[in-house]
Formats: structure tokens, sequence, C-alpha cells
């Protein structure tokens, strides 16, 4: 490793750095090749940026070297206390589930997996892992560009590797837990996930983050995502953290030909989030949608900043996200898309919404685009703004109370983006998270 | 039923009404008719309590209760109604949904209970059918993409479902073709009643043959200048705003 080599560096840089020197050794799977390759080169890409501040233009508006605390510990795996926090994560009746303590696989329940899931555990890495998982881990989420997404790679302690059988449709739900229970003091767990979805298979994850305790900590998540041809995933993400924690996700999406990715990426909880998504239409018919909900309340920040890459002929993309920002929060919505060379027919859409509850709210879009190729229909929009005063006046004169008019006008904003996406339990359970965080983002802006 | 003395309204800070007084006692029909910009739909937005129209002197009294002082909803709680001019759309919120939303709202406030979703639909359905309102309009998202005479045709199919003690249409007829005009006003003579009383806003003597007011009255520059029976809106239209009001000035 020449990471000592390196010239100068800030002390929450240092941070990351010193756990590394100090306990690479230890770190799951340390001593195979073909791991310390890809960890070393994850070390160096984040080495070299550093911590990211706003002098990143990908982080122009998210400062994680400003919020990050300096005096993390690695946090720990399961303890008896953390039972409750478990417990209460199981959100989805009939679901299979994962749990992850503070990023270490902790559980499979709910309804148990079906033979057509496999499950690694990358803290148990070794020379019997399969090939599926040394093909993959860490080829994604885990470069320059995705900086935090290195951080997770080089020093990560434990998580998971999934794989969808090839041709395997119609299965339960899979709910892959993520519970972050308290430690008494700042903790930084660094987790990855790889999911591989076969040729023709299909699944329905429903990825949650929740958190206890009030100690500031990070929780960073490195994610991997391949599909495989005419596979589809239909992503739901909730992140529900505790209060004084930076959640930050790297997620990398590799799309095969005629595979679809629809995500929802729901942000609720934690300090401050930072949604990082690579998303690459690699191979002919490729569609992604991405779809985005932000309910802030009190003094949140979250961002989530995507890379759309066109890289083939006929991909589709779409982009819909709809913060609603109340007290003294933010929301940053940034989005490139590249259309590459020779990616012909490429149809790409994005659309950035906020809608501001109170004074002190802000909100901040970005997209961007751009085009190397011929014959592409691409088209973006923002639109940042109050509730209409004209509509909320409507309402009322029909005899519907303040407070019960905006959040009917919140809730209709809002609808456009779960609409075509969830159905049943699952609409039900966004339903539910969006009310509890209108009602508190209302009151505070009130 | 309402008391209207001496009301000043300014909006951004521009006096609108300027001294306006009207009456309109339970069981009368009053028509109230006025150039471009004279305050009509002020008048009427003051008198829903829309924020912005800042009463500066004067006083409003309904059913002998000064109004300035309770919000929108809490007006139309107690029977207050106005059809807007400019009906408002509302994307995201099913026109069925919102009617039921408010009803109940309304009944809530009064301390009533609520009517369940089974009786609300059959309640809108009998009333929407007079008024030529399709199934397709009541599922699709408020007013929007409705035609002109649509949304006001729901106006006042939201109007019959309230049954408020007073109704201010303000310029209700605008937009509407003749089989709809007629519907319209079917819709609100069968709400005339001795316990209400209703104010309609026109630009035109033509809903005043189907709806025929108790008294007409002509709003020029926020005021009032000259009212009459039945007969004033057809002269009006005859002669123009000019020479009547210049001559009752
Ligand atoms: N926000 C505002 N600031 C300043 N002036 C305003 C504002 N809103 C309305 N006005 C003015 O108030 C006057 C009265 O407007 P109002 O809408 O009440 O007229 P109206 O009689 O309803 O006209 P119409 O027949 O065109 O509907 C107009 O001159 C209008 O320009
Ligand atoms: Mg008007």
């Amino acid at each position: 490793m020449t990471v000592e080599a390196l010239p100068r560096v800030d002390p929450k840089t240092a941070l990351f750095r010193k756990d590394f020197a100090a306990n690479a050794a230890d770190l799951p799977g340390a001593g195979l090749g073909w791991l310390d390759a890809r960890r070393g080169a994850a070390l160096e890409a984040f080495a070299l940026s550093g911590m990211p501040t706003r002098r990143i233009e990908a982080w122009k508006y998210t400062d994680l070297a400003v919020a990050l605390e300096n005096d993390l510990e690695p946090a720990t795996p399961f303890r008896a206390e953390d039972a409750a926090a478990i417990a209460d994560s199981a959100v989805f009746a009939g679901a299979m589930q994962i749990v992850l303590v503070n990023g270490y696989l902790h559980s499979i329940g709910g309804a148990g997996l079906t033979d057509a899931i496999d499950v690694v555990d990358l803290a148990q890495l070794s020379v019997r892992t399969p090939d599926w998982v040394e093909k993959h881990l860490g080829a994604r989420a885990a470069g320059s560009d995705q900086i935090l997404g290195a951080a997770s790679l080089a020093l990560m302690r434990g998580g998971i590797a999934v794989r969808v059988r090839a041709g395997s449709v119609d299965l339960p739900p899979l709910q892959i837990s993520v519970v972050n229970p308290a430690r008494g003091h700042g903790v930084m767990s660094h987790t990855r996930v790889l999911l591989v979805i076969e040729d023709g298979a299909s699944l329905d994850l429903i990825e949650t983050h929740a958190g206890e305790g009030e100690a500031k900590g990070l929780a960073n998540l490195g994610m991997e995502i391949v599909l495989g041809e005419n596979a589809v995933l239909n992503h739901t993400r909730l992140q529900d953290e505790a209060g004084g924690t930076l959640h930050v996700a790297s997620i990398g999406a590799f799309l095969s030909r005629d595979s679809r990715y629809h995500v929802l990426l729901g942000n609720f909880g934690g300090r401050l989030s930072r949604v990082d998504m690579n998303v690459r239409l690699a191979e002919i018919g490729a569609e992604a949608h991405i779809r985005s909900i932000a309910v802030l309340d009190g003094e949140r920040h979250a961002d989530v900043t995507t890379v759309m890459d066109h890289a083939s002929p006929h991909t589709v993309s779409r982009q819909l996200f709809k913060s609603v920002v109340g007290g003294r929060s933010r929301s940053v919505s940034q989005g490139r898309v590249t259309v590459h060379k020779g990616a012909v027919r490429s149809d790409s859409h994005q659309m950035y919404k906020a809608l501001l509850l109170g004074p002190r709210a802000e909100a901040d879009a970005k997209p961007e685009l751009e085009i190397y190729a011929d014959d592409v229909v691409c088209g973006h929009g923002t639109a940042i703004g109050a509730l209409d005063d004209t509509a909320l006046f409507y309402l009322r004169a029909r005899g519907i109370p303040m407070e019960e008019a905006r959040a009917m006008l919140v809730r209709a904003f809002l609808e456009e983006v779960i609409d075509g996406f969830a159905e049943g339990d699952l609409r039900d359970a966004l339903w539910r998270r969006i009310d509890t965080a209108l009602a508190s983002a209302q009151g505070g802006a009130a | 039923m309402l008391e209207i003395r001496d009301l000043h309204v300014t909006v951004d800070g521009k006096e609108i009404l300027k001294g306006l007084n009207l009456s309109i006692p339970a069981g009368e029909v009053h028509a109230v008719m006025g150039p471009n910009g004279s305050g009509k739909s002020t008048l009427s937005y003051t008198l829903a309590g829309r924020e912005g129209y800042d009463i500066t002197s004067g006083s409003i009294l309904y059913k002998g209760e000064e109004l300035a002082a309770l919000t929108p909803d809490a007006r139309a709680a107690k029977g207050f109604f106005l059809a807007l001019q400019y009906p408002v759309e509302i994307p995201g919120v099913s026109t069925m949904v919102f009617l039921k939303t408010a009803l109940n709202a309304q009944r809530r406030a009064r301390g009533e209970d609520e009517v369940d979703a089974v009786k609300v639909l059959r309640l809108v359905r009998e009333k929407a059918k007079a008024l030529n309102i399709t199934e397709d309009m009541l599922r699709r998202p408020l007013n929007v993409g409705f035609s002109g005479g649509e949304k006001k045709r729901l106006e006042i199919l939201q109007m019959a479902l309230f049954e408020p003690s007073l109704a201010v249409l303000d310029e209700t007829d605008s937009g509407l073709d003749i089989d709809a005009l007629r519907l319209v006003a079917e819709g609100v003579n069968a709400m005339r009643s001795p316990a209400r009383a209703m104010l309609v806003i026109t630009h035109y003597q033509r809903l005043l043959d189907y709806i025929v007011p108790t008294r007409v009255h002509v709003l020029r520059a926020g005021q009032i200048v000259t009212s009459g029976g039945p007969e004033l809106a057809k002269e009006l239209e005859k002669k123009g705003y000019e020479t009547i009001t210049g001559a009752a000035a």
C-alpha cells in the first residue's frame, strides 16, 4: 500500500486511513489476492480525492468532511440489547428478510429464503467464496466516481452478497433491513451489499435503514446491482436513520440487455444523507426508472446525486424526484445523464421538484445532460416552490381546515411518484411513513 | 342574511373596495353587475375570507355575526359558499375524494356526523346527473383538464351538495353554452328558498332571464352606485354602464 507516501491528510480522511492501517490484516477476506487488489485500488481512489468537500463538483451541495465527526469508532456487531430495534425493522409481512446489524449479517428470517436465492456473508470471505461473488464484488460503486463507495469496499467489515438464480420469478419480496442500534458513542460502519439478478429473474427488493440513539455516526454503504438479460428489479429504499446519523449510500447498477431497474429512493431520517447512484444502461434495450421522495422535518440534509449512462442503443431512463422540505432542512437533487457515442434512439427524462414548507427550507435541483449520439429524445425540468396559495384557498373555502388542506396538497404532490410504482402493502407502508414525516415537517414549518 | 356596511378593502396596498354597502335579506337573490375591474371578484374573495384581502374599515355581518375574524373554512362550515370565477385545478386530488373531504370537514366543524363514502357517492351522483356531470369527471383530478363549462357546473354541484345559507356566484355564467347556462340556472333556482340568500355576479342580462333577481346592483370603482329591480339589468344591457351610472352619480 502506498498510502503513507501521500502528502498532507486532513483529519477526516485520516480517520479512514488510520482505520485501514490499524485493521487491514483483520478485515474479512484479507489475503485473498483478488480482494486485496480491489481493496487497494479503492483505498487509493479514496485517498487521492480525500473526504469529499464542496470543492469536488459532485459534492457541491454536501460537505461531508465538515459534517463528519473525527472521533468515530468502528461499529460493533449484534448485542442482546439490539433485539428490540431489530424486531421493529420487520415491516413487510410475507417478505423474506435479511437483517444486518451495524453492517454485519445478523440473521435470515421472515418467510425464510427460497432455493432461488443464495446469500453469502461478506464477513466470512474465504478461498471457498463462490465465483459469482469474486466476479462482481467491488467491480462497481468502488471507484473515484463514488468516493465513499470506494471507502466502503476498502474498509468493509461485513455485508452480504445475494444472488437470484436465472429464470426465478414470482418470488416473495425480499427485505434487507439494515439496523444501526445505539452504541452510546459515535460509530462508523462500512458495509457492502452485492445483488446479482441473473438472466430472466425478477425480484422485489425492499431495503430499509433504521437507527437508534442520538450519537453522531456514519453509516456508509456500498451497493452493487448486476442485472442479467431480461432481469427485473423493483427496488424500494427507505432511509430512516436516527437523527445523528450521516447516511451515505453509493449504489452502482449494471443493466444487461432488456433488463429493467425500477427504484424508489425514500429519504426521511438521518442528519445528513447522500445517495450516490450510478446506473449503467450497458446493453441494448435496458431501462431504468429512478424515483425519489424526500420528506424532511427539523434540520436535515438529503442529497440524491445520480449518474445515468446510456451506453447502448434503445436505452430508456426516467427520473422523477420530489422533495417536501420543512423546518431548516435542505434537499439536493443532482443528476447527470450521458448519452454515449453510438447509443442511438436513447430516451431520457429527468424531473426534479421540491415543495418548500417554510421560509427556512431550501432545495437545489441540478439536472445535466451530455449527448454524444444522434436521434435521441432527452428532456429535463425543475420546479421549486411553496404550496400554491390559490389551491390552498380553494380547499379552505370548501370547508377544509388549513392543516388538512396543506396535507392534501402535499400528498397530491407526492402521489405521482408512488403511483405506478407501489401497490398493496408496500404502497400503504410508503404512505404511512410519508404521513408521519409530513405531520412532523408541517408542524415544524407552521 | 348579509349586511355589508361601508366596506373598504385593500389588496397589495391598493384600495379596491371603497365604501361598499349591500344588504341581502334571506329568501332573496341579488345580482351585482359592473365593468371589468370594478371590484366584483374582490368583493367575493373578501366575503370568502381569502388572505391578502384586507378589510381596512367597515363591517360584514352574516346572520348577525361579524365575518372578518373567521377563516375561510369556518365561513364554509357556517353556510357560506363562493362559486369562483376561476375554479382551481388541483392535480393529484380526485374530484370525488375532494367532495367527500369537504362535505365531511364542514359537517365535523358543525358537530354533525360524517357521511360515509357510499352515501356521499349516492348524493353526488344524484346531483351530478341533473348538471350533466359524468362519472368520469368525478374520478378525474379536481378540475384538471375540465373545460371552462365543466368547471362552472362542478361549482354548482358543490353548491347543491353543501346546501349553503348564503351563496355567491362569481360569473358562473361566463364560458357556458346555452344548454349549460340553462342547467346551471335550473340548479340555482332549485336552491332558492326562504332560508337562503344568493348573490349572483354577472356581466350578462341573459343569465338574469333564467335566474330572476330580487334586486340588481351596479358596482363601479369599488362602490355600489345604483340599485333597482330586474329591469335595471335590461336597461344596463341596452345603454351600457357609462350612461346608467353616469346618470345615477
Ligand atoms: N393583487 C393585486 N394588486 C393590485 N391590484 C389588484 C390585485 N388584484 C386585483 N387588483 C385590481 O383590483 C381591481 C378589481 O379587480 P376584480 O378582480 O375585483 O375585478 P372584477 O370586477 O371582478 O373584474 P372582472 O369583471 O374582470 O372579473 C382591478 O383593477 C384589479 O387590477
Ligand atoms: Mg371578477
